[in-house]
């Protein structure tokens, strides 16, 4: 109890292949992987009928000068392989991020007030907190939703819904290394100090409809499935633990 | 994420959000954790949520409290109204929020004199570029700095 360990693996590739596949490249200086991915997330969209098409990109490093419609989101991927979110052992994706964009089929972007559509490198600022390095690849999906589909809940749910079922593909596979074979590990404690100031954190996020909702404790870290919808709790205020929180307890829809 | 894209909180934003690093880091402080909270669509419920947030504040026996919003416009509405229930019970609350020039507090209170405006535009608008408005570690820090000094009145 109170413990999160994250396990970090590097990867400094990824390319579209036949199948799932992470592969190790390096081991000194430090370990580092390479994913191989294949392109099509149409397996994924099953009775899905409100989305179009999701077709897949990959960012290189330095390739940002590409255009992209509006940014519904950016998430690591990471998966949980010993006790539940906040506890135990998570591992994480380091050097490649998702990014899933958004549009309906009359060109209306998915989003609020404001989109972001248009060349990445000028959309989007590197570097920050929410968003890849300089030097991180993105795995771009680009989500097409049938005519004003993006105006209900329904439209970007599907969207995260496939985006995270391709991704579970590649969390399987994470579970599968060895503990050992990771580049970094960080441990963290959620610590009681008594006789210290108490200080809480209130974080007030986006529940008003459609896309503007935030989804938190999925089955896997930063995931969607599973998850529980702030829109339908109405917006009533949840105790996350710093570990469950740290440990990728929020996914923002949009 | 929120409201206009350069503010937006990505699900990455938030598994690696500042706030939570420099609060969880400071060994001056007990930090009791996250209170997640949506900001609804209804007005009622916008008032509704934030007192529930007050009274929660009041049972976990806080002694300071950071209310951090990744929107603006109508959540203004949730946010002042957050920040007034937990001061007015005698509370020390710091707020972090879009300001700016086009982000301006379309409500407040006199709970509100701590703020810190988390823009980095220039003109101070939202610029639809994703990342740049967002709270960083040096926001972080001045609300925490804020928050250390009106809990030691």
């Amino acid at each position: 109890m109170r413990r999160l360990t994250i396990q970090s693996f590097h990867f400094t590739n990824v390319s579209f292949g036949e199948s799932f596949e992470l592969r190790k490249l390096t081991d000194t200086p430090e370990k580092t992987y390479e994913m191989i991915l294949p392109s099509d997330a149409n397996p994924y969209l099953e009775d899905m009928d409100v989305i179009d098409s999701i077709t897949m990109r990959i960012i290189r490093p330095g390739e940002h000068h590409v255009h992209n419609e509006s940014i519904m989101d950016v998430f690591p991927i990471s998966a949980k392989v010993l006790g539940k979110l906040g506890e135990g052992t998570s591992r994480t994706i380091t050097g490649i991020y998702g990014m899933i964009t958004g549009v309906d089929t009359e060109g209306t972007p998915v989003c609020a007030f404001g989109n972001s559509d248009g060349m990445l490198d000028e959309q989007m600022v590197l570097g920050c907190a929410g968003t890849p390095n300089e030097e991180d690849y993105i795995l771009c999906f680009d989500a097409v939703l049938k005519a004003k589909e993006g105006f209900k809940r329904t439209g970007p749910n599907a969207v995260h819904h496939v985006v995270d079922a391709y991704c579970q593909n590649i969390r399987e596979l994470l579970k599968k290394f060895h503990a050992g074979d990771c580049t970094e590990t960080q441990t963290f404690e959620d610590v009681i100090r008594p006789g210290k100031k108490k200080v809480a954190l209130v974080k007030l996020v986006s529940g008003q409809g459609a896309m503007y909702d935030t989804r938190f404790l999925a089955n896997e870290p930063s995931g969607f499935e599973g998850g529980h919808s702030v829109i339908d709790i109405t917006g009533f205020p949840v105790m996350l633990s710093p570990n469950e929180y740290r440990d990728g307890a929020i996914r923002a829809m949009y | 994420m929120g409201v206009g894209p350069s503010t937006k909180e990505t699900t990455l934003h938030h598994f690696r959000d500042p706030l939570l690093k420099v609060l969880s880091e400071d060994t001056d402080i007990d930090f009791q954790g996250v209170v997640l909270a949506g900001i609804p669509q209804d007005n009622v419920n916008k008032l509704f949520t934030g007192e529930r947030i007050g009274y929660w504040i009041e049972a976990m026996r806080s002694d300071g409290v950071i209310v951090s919003a990744d929107s603006w416009g109508n959540s203004d509405i949730d946010f002042a109204n957050t920040v007034e229930m937990i001061g007015k019970r005698g509370i020390p609350v710091v707020g972090l929020s879009f300001c700016g020039v086009s982000g301006q507090f379309v409500v407040t209170n006199p709970y509100m004199d701590t703020i810190v405006d988390i823009n980095k535009n220039p003109e101070g608008i939202e610029t639809d570029v994703v990342g740049e408005n967002s709270l960083s570690e040096l926001d972080a820090k001045k609300a925490k700095a804020l928050l250390k000094l009106k809990m030691r009145k």
